[in-house]
């Protein structure tokens, strides 16, 4: 059984779908980046997880079950949705002592948490006065309150400095190094390749795919980039050969059907020198690029 | 329990409450000193030196009851609330504990304000005061009212939730809507919030045909109704902010 589960989820607001038969499943034991543009259902989603809204058609389980019947709901599910979720007048630490004491979680789990996201210092001024990296900090101090099994943040690297990344990266890796489940919202990508070891990429509440982070970004179909001294004589003689020839446009070929032994000896016999033959291998920003697509879509 | 005690934080962790509960008894004190000190004594009739002020310090325990609500929309942390208390109605009933326990507490600091001053300066100054049975009584009724209008403006809140609007709801529904019926013949303004607390208050208006008890009642009526009302709501409702 898998830790969170979406089963075709569909949420309409009004003749908007914000999120459209989408279906997914979220294991313990690593960190999920969940990622898509902007509005593409990403913090519905979330929200339909931890039981805030009311699907108009699919479910979405925690643990199995309907996130309103969990019974420890602290202890299962912690969860960081905004970074400025918080009564301004009220001080970080009233901010979670209100929170534990709803959940009869002792103070001093209080003082451990604020300890571990580095707040303790602040933790006495009101919330007002913190920035938006301090203010990550306490939604992620108050998911960590409950010791939960599962941690949904949504955007929790916004208004992280580079330092706050590496921290926050470390936390959540320990946090599935123990056998927690992490999942983690973000539009920007190269946040999301810090982190995550499986990736979840919706777009326009619609599943777009769901694979580990290696499958993803090596998702460039077998095709071998080549680069040579006479590319229009080697990509007539590949294409003879049998394989699917292309320009990429930054004076290279792009070959698919034949193998990087095969492209070699090819270029041997037509006596041609290599200047470069490699897998090609995708960022994971071309990659989303090209998943996520242009507006207009398929 | 647990979520009763996370209300009364959630109440006492911000300044609003405090500036409120400081401007209403200092409101009371001023009243106090200003009327019952320098007026006439035939001016100051019946019982009204005993609950003098009284207005303003019910609009500031009408708007906290309010805002124990919306402010929890206004700024998000309605989602963690109901992240501790998923089938939510729990938690709106930890939020009536409070707004009530707090309208009681708020209610004996205006009667002591009250007793301090008021009645103290009216019979320094020779008026004639009620018997210790009818202050007790007013008292009592001022005490329950401010409880009371509380659980009223946490019913508006969670029926309307945005905060400005919810506010406004509140008050226009108490001191405009509300007197209307007054104008009517008959008794149906008894029934209505605003001169039911007259009624509890024991200041007897119109027909007057209802008693202390009687206006608690009414109150309590109108509370209890709003109250399941908004809870209902925000029970069947998303929670977007």
């Amino acid at each position: 059984m898998a830790e969170l589960e979406v089963r075709n989820l569909t949420k309409r607001y009004g003749r908007t779908l914000a999120v459209d038969d989408l279906s997914f499943a979220v294991e313990a034991g690593r960190v999920t980046g969940f990622l898509g543009p902007n509005g593409a259902g990403k913090t519905t989603t979330m929200r339909a997880l931890l039981g805030l809204l009311r699907p108009s058609a699919g479910e979405a389980l925690v643990e199995g079950r309907r996130p309103a019947e969990l019974e420890d709901p602290l202890r299962t599910i912690g969860a960081a949705l905004e970074a400025t979720a918080f009564h301004p007048g009220r001080s970080g630490r009233n901010h979670l002592r209100t929170l534990a004491a709803a959940a009869g979680i002792p103070g001093s789990r209080v003082e451990e948490v604020l300890d571990q996201v580095e707040l303790s210092g602040a933790a006495r001024r009101r919330v007002k006065g913190y920035s938006l990296g301090m203010r990550q900090r306490l939604a992620l101090a108050a998911a960590l309150l409950g010791d939960p099994r599962i941690l949904i943040l949504d955007e929790p690297a916004n208004g992280l400095d580079p330092q706050g990344m590496r921290w926050l990266r470390d936390l959540l890796r320990e946090q599935a190094a123990v056998g927690r489940t992490v999942l983690v919202s973000s539009h920007v990508l190269s946040e999301v390749a810090q982190i995550a070891d499986e990736l979840v990429v919706i777009r326009a509440g619609r599943l777009v795919s769901q694979s580990s982070l290696a499958e993803f970004t090596s998702g460039g179909d077998g095709r071998m980039r080549v680069r040579a001294a006479d590319l229009d004589r080697l990509g007539a003689g590949l294409a003879e050969a049998g394989a699917r020839v292309e320009r990429d446009g930054e004076g290279a070929l792009l070959v698919g059907g034949l193998g990087g032994e095969q492209i070699g000896e090819a270029a041997l016999r037509l006596g041609i020198a290599l200047h470069e033959l490699a897998p090609l291998r995708s960022s994971l920003e071309e990659r989303f690029l090209e998943v996520t697509g242009p507006e207009e879509g398929p | 329990m647990n979520l009763l005690r996370s209300e009364w934080l959630k109440l006492w962790t911000v300044r609003t409450t405090w500036t409120m509960v400081g401007i209403g008894l200092l409101g009371e004190a001023l009243f106090a000193g200003l009327y019952v000190g320098l007026a006439s004594l035939a001016e100051i009739g019946d019982v009204e030196e005993v609950e003098t002020g009284v207005g303003l310090i019910l609009v500031l325990v009408l708007v906290l009851g309010v805002l124990s609500v919306t402010t929890e929309f206004r700024h998000g942390t309605a989602s963690s609330t109901f992240l501790v208390s998923p089938g939510r109605w729990p938690a709106l009933l930890a939020k009536l504990g409070a707004v009530l326990l707090a309208g009681l507490l708020i209610g004996l600091a205006f009667v002591a304000v009250n007793a301090g001053l008021a009645l103290t300066l009216f019979d320094a100054r020779g008026g004639r005061l009620p018997s210790t049975g009818e202050i007790v009584s007013v008292y009592a009724g001022v005490v329950v009212s401010l409880a009371l209008i509380g659980a009223f403006g946490l019913g508006i809140g969670a029926i309307v939730r945005n905060q400005v609007g919810a506010i406004i709801a509140a008050i226009a529904f108490f001191f405009i809507l509300s007197p209307l019926p007054e104008l009517l013949p008959g008794s149906i303004g008894e029934y209505f919030p605003s001169q039911a607390i007259g009624s509890l208050h024991g200041r007897v208006e119109g027909d007057g045909s209802l008693s202390q008890l009687g206006g608690g009642l009414v109150l309590a009526a109108w509370a209890t109704a709003l109250c399941a009302i908004g809870t209902l709501l925000i029970c069947r409702r998303d929670v977007d902010e």
